[in-house]
C-alpha cells in the first residue's frame, strides 16, 4: 500500500495507540468523580493538558477539548458571533477555508450576519490591502486558516494580526490550524482562537482542540454539566486527551528536519509530473511541502484516483471533506474553472519513503498513458 | 573577558565570626539548585561568582534562593589597565538601549592612584565620546554602570536582578510547619524559610471526612515551598480517630480548642523526633475563634517549644498578597474540605478556659490515640518538581 493522503487523516502512531489503550484500561475513572479513580484520571488529564499548553506556550485553561476541528470551528465562530452580535455582525473569512468554516458562515448569514470574503493573490496569499479595506468598526471576527488544506498555501498570521488589530483592535482572530499543526511551526499568540485536531498528527480520531486566549469570551453553544470546561461540558474523554497530548509531543519534535525531508519528496514528484502536458502543478511559493495539488486537464480526477487505488495507491480529489465538487481553493487562486474541476491532492508525511514516491510516479505514468484522451 | 553571575550577599555580610558558615551554606544551597547545570561557584567575603555557559537558565534558578541581596550579570575583564577597560566597556554598552547612564566605581586595588570619583568621571567621559546620543544622569539613570577595579582584574556589571534577601536556608536550623491547605500556612512557611529556617511540614488528614484531593492540594503547596527549601519532608498524620473521639465525647463549643491542642501535642512530638527547634504556623491574631489571644494561650500551653507565628500581626489582605506572590494562593483556594472545616461547632468558645480543656480531655484516651497516630504516620519527601508518574503515557 502506498498511502499519500496524510492530509485527510494519518495512521495512529504506535506509541499513541499504546497510550490510548493503557489509559483506557488503567485510568477509566470519570475525571469528574470525587473518588480516587476519578482523581487519578483527572490528574493524568491535567498533566496531559499541561504538556500541550507548554508545547504551544499557552495557559492550561486556554485549552478546550472538542471532538475535532469541525466542532472547534463551530464553538469558536458561533461563540464569537453569539457573544458579540450586539457590537457587530460582520465577519471576514477567506476563499481558502475548510468547508466547515463556510457551512458555519452560511448559517450565520442566514440569521442576519454579514460575511465578507477577502481576496487573495495569484500565490494564494491573502490580499492585505483588501483585508484592510474590509475591516469595519462592526467587524467582530476574522477567520483565516493557517494552511489551506487543498494547496498547502500558508498564510502569514502574524502579518494578518498586525493589519487586523491596527484597523480594529476589538476584532477577534480565529485560525483553523488543522493543516499546520505538526507540519510547520505555529504560534497561537498570532491569534485569539485556534483550531486543530488529533487525527492529522498521528493521534486518534474524535479529539480536537480549540485554543481560546483568556482575554476572549465565547458564548457556549453546548450546555451540560461537568466542571472541567464551560465550552464543552460533559465527561472528558481522558484516553483520547492523553493520547492527543502524546501525539502533539511527538509531532512537534523534529518538525524542521521532517519538513526538509518531505520537501525533497515533494520536489521529486513535481519534477516527474511536470513533464506531462495535461498536468498542472498547483504549487505556489507559499505552499508547504506536505501538500501537493495537481490538476488534470483531460482526465477526470475521480477516475484517476480509482485507477491509482487499483494499484493500492491512495490520494484525494479536492479534499476528503468536499469530494465531488469543484475545488474552491484552486478556483480562488488560479481563477480557472477547468483547472479547478479536476484536482488531485497528494499529501506526504515523514513516514513516506522514496520507494513509495517512486511507485507512485511509475503508476502515475502508466495510468496517465492509459487514460489520457479518453475523456477529452 | 568572561561573562559570569555575580552575587551580593546583603544582610549576611553583617555576620562576623561565623560569616563563613553562612557563606558555605549559601554556596551549598546554590550548588543544590544547579546540580543539573554546568556551573561552578567561587566566592570571597564580599562576592560570589557563578561560572556557567547558560547564564539565563542559571539566573532563573538562583533568583529563588534566600540569602542573596542582588544578582548581577557581570563581565570579568582580565586587565587592570584603565585604557583597556575603557575599550571593553564601550564594546559592552554598544547596542544596548539606554539614553542616560551613571558610572559607579569601586577601587579595592589602592595602587591605582586615581580616586573612585575620578575613575567614574573619566569612564563617563570616554563613553560619552564613543557612544552617540547619551547623557549622564546621576539621579535616575536608565543604566547604572558598576565598575570594580580589583588587584588582578576588573568587574563590570550593569544588569541586575533583586535577590530575595533573608538568610541561606538551613543556617538557623530546622522548624516544623503546621501546613493546613489554607491561605496562611504556606505563607508562614515561606517567611520562616526566608529567615534561614529549613522546614519540615506536618499535615492532619481525616479520611473519609477529608478527601485525597485535599491531601494532594497540601502536597502541591509543599511543592511550592520546596522551591525555596530544596525539598520538604511532609509528615501526614491520620487524625480521624482523634477527631471522631473528640466529636463524640467533648462538649462541642470546645471541639476546636481541644482539636488544636491535640495537633500541637502531635506536632511537638514529631518536631522533637526530627530535631526541629520550633513550630511554625499561619495563625493570625483574631482571625478565627481559635486565634483569639485567650485561645492561643489555651492551645499553646500544651507544648514547651517556641511556636513562631510569622503572620500573627498581618491583615488577611496582606497575607493574600504574599500568597499570590509566592504562587500558593490559587492552590490554597481550591475548595476541598480539610480537617479544620469538618466538625465545626455552631458557636465555638472564644475564651476557652484552661481547666476546662484539661477536664474535658480526660474524657478521651488521648495519649494512646496520639501515640497510635504518630506510630502510623506517613512521611512524604516532596521536591520542587512534580514527579510525573505518567511520563511514559505522555
Amino acid at each position: 500500500m502506498v498511502y499519500l493522503d496524510y492530509s485527510a487523516t494519518t495512521p495512529v502512531g504506535y506509541e499513541v495507540l499504546d497510550t490510548y489503550n493503557r489509559t483506557n484500561k488503567d485510568f477509566f475513572g470519570n475525571p469528574n468523580s470525587l473518588h480516587e479513580l476519578g482523581v487519578k484520571a483527572k490528574n493524568l488529564m491535567n498533566s496531559a493538558t499541561k504538556q500541550i499548553a507548554e508545547i504551544f506556550n499557552v495557559n492550561e485553561n486556554e485549552i478546550t477539548y472538542t471532538n475535532g476541528a469541525t466542532e472547534s470551528n463551530n464553538i469558536a465562530i458561533l461563540g464569537v458571533a453569539l457573544q458579540n452580535h450586539k457590537k457587530g455582525k460582520h465577519i471576514i473569512t477567506s476563499r481558502l477555508e475548510h468547508p466547515s468554516v463556510y457551512a458555519i458562515c452560511d448559517y450565520l448569514q442566514s440569521i442576519g450576519f454579514e460575511i465578507s470574503y477577502v481576496k487573495n493573490d495569484q500565490d494564494g496569499l491573502i490580499d492585505f490591502e483588501d483585508l484592510k479595506s474590509l475591516i469595519r468598526p462592526d467587524t467582530i471576527l476574522v477567520t483565516i486558516c493557517a494552511v489551506n488544506s487543498e494547496t498547502g498555501v500558508r498564510q502569514p498570521l502574524k502579518m494578518i494580526r498586525q493589519i487586523v488589530k491596527k484597523e480594529n483592535p476589538n476584532t477577534i482572530i480565529h485560525s483553523d490550524m488543522t493543516q499546520a499543526v505538526g507540519k510547520v511551526s505555529v504560534n497561537f499568540h498570532d491569534v485569539e482562537l485556534a483550531t486543530f485536531t488529533g487525527h492529522k498528527i498521528y493521534g486518534p480520531k474524535g479529539i480536537g482542540v480549540l485554543y481560546k486566549n483568556s482575554s476572549v469570551v465565547l458564548t457556549p453553544i453546548l450546555y451540560g454539566s461537568g466542571s472541567v470546561n464551560m465550552l464543552n461540558p460533559g465527561t472528558p474523554p481522558v484516553p483520547l486527551i492523553v493520547a492527543l497530548s502524546k501525539a502533539v509531543r511527538l509531532a512537534m519534535s523534529d518538525i524542521e528536519k521532517r519538513e526538509r525531508f518531505i520537501e525533497r519528496l515533494n520536489n521529486k514528484i513535481v519534477d516527474a509530473l511536470s513533464k506531462y502536458e495535461g498536468v498542472m502543478i498547483n504549487k505556489t511559493k507559499y505552499s508547504i511541502p506536505h501538500i501537493l495539488n495537481i490538476s488534470l486537464r483531460n482526465i477526470k480526477a475521480e477516475t484517476f484516483l480509482h485507477a491509482l487505488e487499483e494499484n493500492e495507491i491512495y490520494v484525494s480529489t479536492n479534499t476528503a471533506c468536499s469530494s465531488g465538487n469543484i475545488s474552491n481553493s484552486i478556483l480562488a487562486i488560479y481563477n480557472d474553472k477547468v483547472r479547478a474541476e479536476s484536482t488531485l491532492r497528494i499529501s506526504l508525511s515523514h513516514l513516506t519513503t522514496t520507494e513509495e514516491v517512486n511507485k507512485f510516479i511509475s503508476a502515475f505514468d502508466e495510468i496517465y498513458r492509459r487514460l489520457s484522451g479518453l475523456h477529452s | 573577558m568572561e561573562k559570569v553571575i555575580l552575587i551580593k550577599y546583603g544582610e549576611l555580610s553583617t555576620k562576623k565570626d561565623n560569616i563563613n558558615f553562612f557563606l558555605t551554606k549559601l554556596k551549598d544551597n546554590i550548588s543544590y539548585v544547579l546540580k543539573d547545570e554546568d556551573a561552578s561557584i567561587d566566592y570571597d567575603l564580599g562576592r560570589m561568582f557563578i561560572h556557567t555557559s547558560n547564564i539565563d537558565r542559571v539566573l532563573n534558578k538562583v533568583k529563588n534562593i534566600f540569602g542573596i541581596h542582588e544578582i548581577n550579570i557581570c563581565y570579568i575583564i582580565e586587565s587592570i589597565s584603565f585604557s583597556e577597560v575603557e575599550e571593553e566597556v564601550v564594546n559592552l554598552l554598544k547596542g544596548k538601549e539606554f539614553s542616560t547612564f551613571k558610572v559607579e566605581s569601586k577601587r579595592s586595588n589602592k595602587k591605582i592612584n586615581t580616586t573612585s570619583v575620578e575613575l567614574s568621571k573619566n569612564m563617563g567621559a570616554y563613553i560619552l565620546k564613543n557612544i552617540p546620543n547619551l547623557k549622564v544622569d546621576v539621579n535616575k539613570p536608565e543604566l547604572l554602570l558598576n565598575i570594580e577595579y580589583r588587584i588582578n582584574n576588573t568587574l563590570v556589571y550593569f544588569e541586575k536582578v533583586k535577590g530575595l534577601g533573608g538568610y541561606p536556608v538551613g543556617t538557623l536550623g530546622k522548624g516544623l510547619l503546621m501546613l493546613s491547605g489554607g491561605i496562611d500556612s504556606p505563607v508562614a512557611g515561606y517567611m520562616a524559610i526566608k529567615r534561614g529556617v529549613k522546614i519540615e511540614a506536618i499535615y492532619f488528614e481525616s479520611p473519609p471526612h477529608t478527601s485525597q484531593e485535599a491531601k494532594n492540594k497540601v502536597i502541591s503547596l509543599a511543592r511550592k515551598l520546596a522551591i525555596y527549601n530544596q525539598e520538604i519532608n511532609l509528615h501526614v498524620i491520620n487524625f480521624t480517630k482523634i477527631q471522631e473521639e473528640i466529636y463524640k465525647n467533648i462538649p462541642h463549643e470546645y471541639l476546636i480548642t481541644i482539636m488544636r491542642r491535640m495537633m500541637y501535642r502531635i506536632s511537638a512530638i514529631i518536631a522533637g523526633r526530627r530535631n526541629c527547634k520550633i513550630l511554625i504556623n499561619g495563625e493570625s491574631i483574631g482571625q478565627v475563634a481559635s486565634q483569639t489571644l485567650t485561645s492561643m494561650r489555651a492551645i499553646n500551653e500544651v507544648v514547651k517549644l517556641p511556636v513562631i507565628r510569622p503572620l500573627a500581626c498581618f491583615d488577611k489582605l496582606d497575607i493574600i498578597t504574599l500568597a499570590k506572590q509566592i504562587d500558593t494562593y490559587e492552590t490554597s483556594i481550591l475548595p476541598f474540605e480539610d480537617c479544620c472545616t469538618i466538625f465545626v461547632p455552631k458557636h465555638p468558645v472564644i475564651n476557652p478556659v484552661r481547666e476546662k480543656c484539661e477536664e474535658y480531655e480526660k474524657l478521651i484516651p488521648y495519649e494512646e490515640l496520639i501515640y497510635t497516630a504518630i506510630k502510623n504516620h506517613e512521611v512524604l519527601k516532596i521536591g520542587p518538581k512534580e514527579e510525573n508518574a505518567y511520563e511514559d503515557l505522555l
